[in-house]
C-alpha cells in the first residue's frame, strides 16, 4: 500500500487514533460511576460512538483519493523552515513558563522580539518600538480601561 | 391603550439627546471591542454594564443593545484583515473575508461587511418588533428533543464548509466533537479526558480554542515561510462594495436575516452557527459555488448577516419569556433586573413604554450603526498596511492578551497555543478548520440534550419524534443529508469525465 | 522544583521587608476572583459589595470572573495564588459547600480556603409550572410516588442538585435518587427554562434566580426554606410545614483567601465588611433580589459553611451520591 496519497495517511493516522482511544484512552480517560442502569446514559457512550466514527470516516479515507492540490504545495523552506518551525514552538514554551513569573506586559515584549527577530523583519526598529509600546498599551487598555487583572508577575510592578 | 398610544409613550422616552447619545456610545465601545481579539461583545457588554447602574433604565438598555450590535459587527473587522474573528460570531466571515483580504479587497469585504449587517439588523428588529409575542410562545416548546433534533440539522453545516473534500472535514468535526467531550461530565460530573487538571475540567475554553485554530496557524505559517507574501497584494484595496454587489448578495442577506431571526429567537444556540448556517445555504444556492472559500463576496455577505439577524431576535425570549439565549442577553437582563424591570409577559403589560421605547431605539440603532460601522472601517484601514513581519508577533501578543482577559487563566493561553500547532498541522494537510470550530460549538449541545431527552423519557426513544417541530428537523436533516451525497457523486463523476 | 524553591526563598527576603508592612496592606489594588460567569447569581452580587467595599478598602477591587467546572477552575486559582491577601476569592454555596461534599475529585477541600466573611443568604424556593396541576409539597410528594417525576438543576454538584434530593429526604421520599430524575442543565437560568417548558417537573433554586418568573406568574411556588416568608413568594416557609431542618438549605456568598491568610488580614477584611454592608445603596440593591444580608466574621462564617458542610455531606454518604471518578 502506497502512502504517498495524502487521504491514505489521513486515514491510516484515524484509524490508529480510534484504536488506541477504544482500546486505552477511553477506559483509562473517562470515568463513569457504577451504578449506570443504562448504557446510552454512560459518561463512555458518547466517546465511543465519536471513535467508532473516527474509524469509519478513517476507512473511507483509505479508499478516497485525495484531488491533487490546486495549489502545489508551497514547501520552499525546508530545513530552515523547521528550524523556525521549532524556534516559535520554544518561543510559545518560554511564554508559557514566563507569563506567571515575569508579568503578562514584560514577557511578551521578550516574545515579540523574539519572534520578529526570528523572522528577520525588514524593519528592525520599527519592531522593537513595536514590542515595547504595544504591550504597554495593551496592559494600559486592559488593566485600567477593561478591569482586567493582567498577570503581574513578581519582579517589576507596573501601576 | 392601542398600539399608536404605545408608539408614542416609546418615542416620548426616546425622543432625547441621552437616550441617543447612549445607543451611539454604545455602539462606538462595541466595534471597538467587538474589533480586538480574545475581548469579544459578550465581555464589551460585560464591562459596560456596571457604567448603566446609574443611568436611566431605557438609557442604560440601549446602551448595552449599542455594545452588542456593535461588537457583533465589529467582530468582523478583525476576521478579514487579520483572520482572527474579534468575536466568536464572525469565526465564519473569516472563510472568504480573510482571502479577499490576501487579494487586497479588504476594503470591499469590509464594506460588505457592514452593509450586510446593517440590513440584517434591520431585518431582525422587524422581526423582533412584529412577531416577538408569537416567537416566544413557539420558542418555549423547544424541549431537549427539540433541540437534538435541531442540532443535528445544524451539523449538516459542515458539509457546506468542508472545502474539497467530504471526508476530510468530517476528519475535522470529528476531532472538534472529540476535544469538547474534555471536561466534566454533564448528568454524572464525572472526569473526562482531564488528566487530573483542575483547567481542564472546566473543559477548553471555546474562544482560545477559536482564537488558537484560525489566528495561530497564521503565525505559525509566517515562520515556515517568512518571505513567502512579499509581493502580493495586501492592503485595503482601492475595491470600495458598489450597489451592483450589495443587489447581487441581496437574497443571501435576506435569507441569512431570516436564519438569524429563527436561531436568535431559540434561547441557546448563539450567533456562530447561525452565520455558519447562513453561509453554507448561501453556498449552497449561488452560481458562484466554486469560489466560496476564496474570495467570495457573497460569502461574507451571508455570514455577517446570519450573526447580526441573531442580534434583534435574541431579545425575543428576553423580553417575551424572560430567557435569555445567550450569556450576552443573559448579561442585559442583569441590567433589566438592576433597575428593577422584570423582563417577561407582565412587562408588555407593566412597562409597555418601556418596550416600545427599545423597538425604537432598536431601530435607531441599524442607521447609527452604519455610520460608526464606516468610519471604523477607515479607521482600522491602517492593519492592512502593516509589514506582515511585524504584525504577525502584533498577532501574537494580541492574542495572548485577548485569550487571557476572556477567563483571567493564564491556562487558555496554552490552550491557544497548542490549538494553533493542532490548527498548523490541519492546514499542512489540507484538513480545513471550519468544521471542527462547529462541531466544537455543537458537540457539546448535542450530546446533552440527547441524554436530557432520555433521561425525561426513561429510555424511551420515541421522545426523539414527539411533535411537529422533532419531524420538520428529522426530515429537514434527512433531505439535506441525501442531497449531500447526490451532490458528492456528481462531484466525483465530473471529476472522473 | 528547585526553581520553585529558589523562588519562595526569594519570596521569603522579600516577605521579611513586608511582614512588618501588613499594616499597610493594602498598598496596590486587590484581585478579587469571581468563580462564576458574568450575569449569574455570584456574579451580580459580587459587583454590587464592589461598589462599597472598594471605599471600604481604599485601594481598588480587580474583579476577575474565572469560571469553569461549578466553580472549581476560580477556586483553584484562588487556593494556588499567594496567601497575602492580595487574591481573594467569592465563594459561593455550590462551590464550597456542595461541591466539596459531592466531588471526591475536587482538587480542593474547605481546609484549602481561610473565610474572611459571609455576607449574604439566598433563600431557596422549590417551584413547579402552574400547568402542572402541582399546588403544594404535598400534591408534588404524591406525584414522586407514582413515579415520573424529573428535577432540573445547573449541573452536577450544584446547590440545585442537592437542594431537590435533600427536600424529598425531608419529606420523607424514600431513595429520592431512583423515585424521582434529574436533569441536569447547563446554568441556572436554563434550568428555570426547563421547568417552563415542561422538561422539568420541580427545581428548588435560590428565590432571586426565579423571583421574575414568580412575579410573571410563569411559575408557581410551592416551599421557601428559610424560616421566615419570602417577599414576593406565596408560598409556605419550612417551618410551617413542619420541616425546620431544611433550613440549613440556603445558599450563600463569603470571601475567602488562601489558607495561609495572615490574621491581620483576616481582621481588616472584618472590618471592611462591617463598613461595606452599612451601605444604603447596597442593601436596597441586595434585598430587591430578594437577598438577606447577614455579616458573620471568619469565625461564625467558618462555622456556618462547615455545618452546612457536615449535613450535605451526610445526605450524599447516605444516598450514596458522592462521585469519585
Amino acid at each position: 500500500m502506497a502512502f504517498d496519497d495524502l487521504n491514505r495517511r489521513l486515514g491510516v493516522f484515524a484509524l490508529a487514533f480510534a484504536g488506541f482511544l477504544v482500546v486505552f484512552g477511553i477506559p483509562n480517560w473517562v470515568y463513569s460511576p457504577s451504578n449506570i442502569q443504562k448504557l446510552i446514559l454512560s459518561p463512555l457512550f458518547w466517546p465511543y460512538v465519536l471513535a467508532g466514527l473516527l474509524a469509519l470516516v478513517g476507512l473511507g479515507l483509505l479508499f478516497v483519493r485525495a484531488k491533487p492540490d490546486p495549489e502545489t504545495e508551497v514547501h520552499p523552506s525546508g530545513r530552515a523552515g523547521w528550524r523556525r518551525l521549532v524556534s516559535l514552538a520554544v518561543i510559545m514554551v518560554l511564554t508559557m513558563l514566563l507569563l506567571p513569573r515575569l508579568g503578562m506586559v514584560w514577557t511578551s515584549m521578550l516574545a515579540f522580539v523574539a519572534t520578529a527577530g526570528m523572522l528577520r523583519t525588514r524593519y528592525p526598529k520599527a519592531a522593537i518600538i513595536c514590542a515595547i509600546i504595544m504591550p504597554l498599551v495593551l496592559y494600559a487598555f486592559f488593566a485600567h480601561v477593561a478591569g482586567v487583572a493582567i498577570p503581574q508577575g513578581y519582579y517589576v510592578r507596573l501601576p | 391603550m392601542s398600539i399608536y398610544d404605545s408608539i408614542l409613550l416609546g418615542l416620548s422616552l426616546v425622543a432625547n439627546i441621552e437616550a441617543f447619545l447612549s445607543l451611539f456610545i454604545g455602539i462606538i465601545v462595541g466595534v471597538i471591542g467587538g474589533a480586538i481579539p480574545g475581548l469579544s461583545a459578550t465581555m464589551a457588554v460585560a464591562l459596560a454594564l456596571p457604567f448603566t447602574f446609574a443611568m436611566a433604565p431605557i438609557n442604560g438598555i440601549l446602551l448595552l443593545l449599542g455594545v452588542y450590535k456593535g461588537g457583533i459587527f465589529g467582530g468582523s473587522i478583525p476576521a478579514i484583515l487579520i483572520k482572527t474573528p474579534g468575536t466568536p460570531a464572525s469565526s465564519a466571515t473569516i472563510l472568504d473575508g480573510y482571502p479577499m483580504a490576501e487579494k487586497g479587497e479588504a476594503g470591499r469585504a469590509l464594506g460588505m461587511a457592514l452593509w450586510a449587517s446593517c440590513t440584517a439588523d434591520v431585518v431582525s428588529n422587524l422581526a423582533l418588533i412584529i412577531f416577538a409575542g408569537w416567537l416566544a410562545s413557539f420558542a418555549l416548546n423547544f424541549g431537549p428533543p427539540e433541540f437534538f433534533a435541531l442540532i443535528l440539522f445544524s451539523l449538516t453545516i459542515i458539509a457546506g464548509v468542508s472545502g474539497d473534500s467530504l471526508l476530510r472535514g468530517a476528519l475535522s468535526a470529528i476531532a472538534g466533537l472529540l476535544l469538547a467531550t474534555v471536561g466534566l461530565d454533564l448528568v454524572y460530573g464525572t472526569n473526562r479526558f482531564t488528566f487530573g487538571d483542575p483547567n481542564l475540567m472546566g473543559g477548553l475554553n471555546f474562544i482560545a480554542v477559536l482564537i488558537g485554530l484560525f489566528a495561530m496557524p497564521e503565525v505559525i505559517a509566517m515562520a515556515w515561510d517568512p518571505t513567502g507574501h512579499l509581493g502580493k497584494a495586501r492592503s485595503l484595496g482601492k475595491a470600495w462594495v458598489t450597489f451592483a454587489d450589495y443587489k447581487r448578495c441581496f437574497k443571501s442577506i435576506i435569507r441569512g436575516s431570516l436564519i438569524g431571526v429563527f436561531l436568535g429567537s431559540i434561547p441557546g444556540i448563539g450567533a456562530a452557527p447561525s452565520a455558519f448556517l447562513s453561509y453554507s445555504e448561501a453556498r449552497r444556492t449561488s452560481k458562484n459555488k466554486a469560489n466560496f472559500g476564496k474570495g467570495e463576496i457573497e460569502g461574507v455577505a451571508a455570514a455577517e448577516a446570519g450573526n447580526n439577524g441573531v442580534a434583534g431576535a435574541t431579545l425575543i425570549p428576553l423580553l417575551a419569556l424572560g430567557v435569555p439565549g445567550d450569556v450576552i442577553t443573559a448579561i442585559i437582563i442583569g441590567a433589566f433586573m438592576i433597575h428593577g424591570l422584570q423582563p417577561g409577559p407582565m412587562m408588555f403589560v407593566l412597562n409597555v413604554d418601556i418596550i416600545y421605547g427599545l423597538f425604537m431605539g432598536l431601530i435607531i440603532s441599524s442607521v447609527l450603526l452604519f455610520f460608526v460601522g464606516s468610519v471604523a472601517i477607515r479607521g482600522f484601514r491602517f492593519v492592512a498596511d502593516i509589514p506582515k513581519r511585524i504584525l504577525m508577533p502584533a498577532v501574537l501578543i494580541l492574542c495572548i492578551y485577548g485569550v487571557f482577559a476572556v477567563n483571567n487563566n493564564i491556562f487558555d493561553v496554552g490552550v491557544m497555543f497548542a490549538m494553533g500547532w493542532l490548527g498548523y498541522a490541519m492546514l499542512r494537510a489540507r484538513i480545513p478548520a471550519a468544521p471542527f470550530l462547529i462541531a466544537f460549538i455543537l458537540g457539546p449541545l448535542l450530546e446533552d440534550n440527547f441524554r436530557q431527552s432520555t433521561l425525561m423519557s426513561g429510555g424511551d426513544f420515541t421522545i426523539f419524534l414527539r411533535g411537529p417541530i422533532t419531524w420538520f428537523f428529522w426530515a429537514l436533516t434527512i433531505v439535506t443529508c441525501i442531497a449531500i451525497v447526490r451532490g458528492a457523486g456528481r462531484a466525483r463523476k465530473a471529476q472522473k469525465m | 522544583m528547585k526553581f520553585t524553591k529558589l523562588m519562595s526563598a526569594a519570596a521569603f527576603a522579600v516577605g521579611l521587608g513586608a511582614t512588618a508592612a501588613w499594616a499597610d496592606y493594602p498598598e496596590r489594588p486587590i484581585n478579587m476572583v469571581i468563580p462564576y460567569g458574568a450575569g449569574g447569581a455570584t456574579d451580580i452580587s459580587a459587583r454590587t459589595i464592589a461598589e462599597p467595599l472598594g471605599s471600604a478598602v481604599g485601594k481598588p477591587l480587580v474583579m476577575a470572573n474565572v469560571t469553569g467546572a461549578g466553580g472549581a477552575t476560580g477556586s483553584v486559582a484562588v487556593q494556588n495564588a499567594r496567601a497575602d491577601g492580595y487574591t481573594m476569592l467569592f465563594a459561593r454555596v455550590g462551590s464550597h459547600s456542595v461541591n466539596p461534599a459531592m466531588k471526591a475529585t475536587l482538587p480542593y477541600t474547605l481546609d484549602d480556603f481561610r473565610f474572611v466573611t459571609v455576607y449574604e443568604i439566598n433563600p431557596v424556593a422549590c417551584a413547579v409550572s402552574p400547568s402542572s396541576g402541582i399546588n403544594s409539597m404535598e400534591d408534588l410528594i404524591a406525584k414522586v410516588k407514582e413515579g415520573g417525576v424529573t428535577y432540573s438543576s445547573s449541573g452536577v454538584g450544584s446547590l440545585l442538585h442537592i437542594a431537590a434530593v435533600m427536600v424529598l429526604d425531608e419529606f420523607g421520599v424514600e431513595n429520592p435518587l431512583q423515585q424521582a430524575t434529574h436533569i441536569p442543565q447547563k446554568g441556572g437560568g436554563a434550568a428555570a427554562t426547563a421547568v417552563l417548558n415542561g422538561t422539568a417537573t420541580f427545581l428548588c433554586t435560590n428565590s432571586s434566580a426565579v423571583a421574575s418568573f414568580v412575579a410573571n406568574g410563569q411559575l408557581k411556588p410551592i416551599m421557601v426554606t428559610t424560616a421566615q416568608p419570602v417577599v414576593g413568594f406565596d408560598a409556605p416557609t419550612a417551618n410551617e410545614l413542619g420541616k425546620p431542618a431544611l433550613n440549613q438549605l440556603v445558599g450563600w456568598t463569603g470571601i475567602a483567601g488562601p489558607a495561609g491568610l495572615p490574621d491581620d488580614v483576616a481582621d481588616k477584611w472584618g472590618a471592611w465588611m462591617a463598613a461595606a454592608t452599612k451601605d444604603a445603596g447596597f442593601l436596597e440593591k441586595m434585598q430587591a433580589r430578594g437577598s438577606v444580608i447577614e455579616l458573620m466574621d471568619p469565625a461564625a462564617a467558618n462555622a456556618f459553611i462547615r455545618g452546612q458542610y457536615t449535613k450535605f455531606r451526610a445526605l450524599v454518604d447516605r444516598l450514596g451520591m458522592r462521585i469519585e471518578g
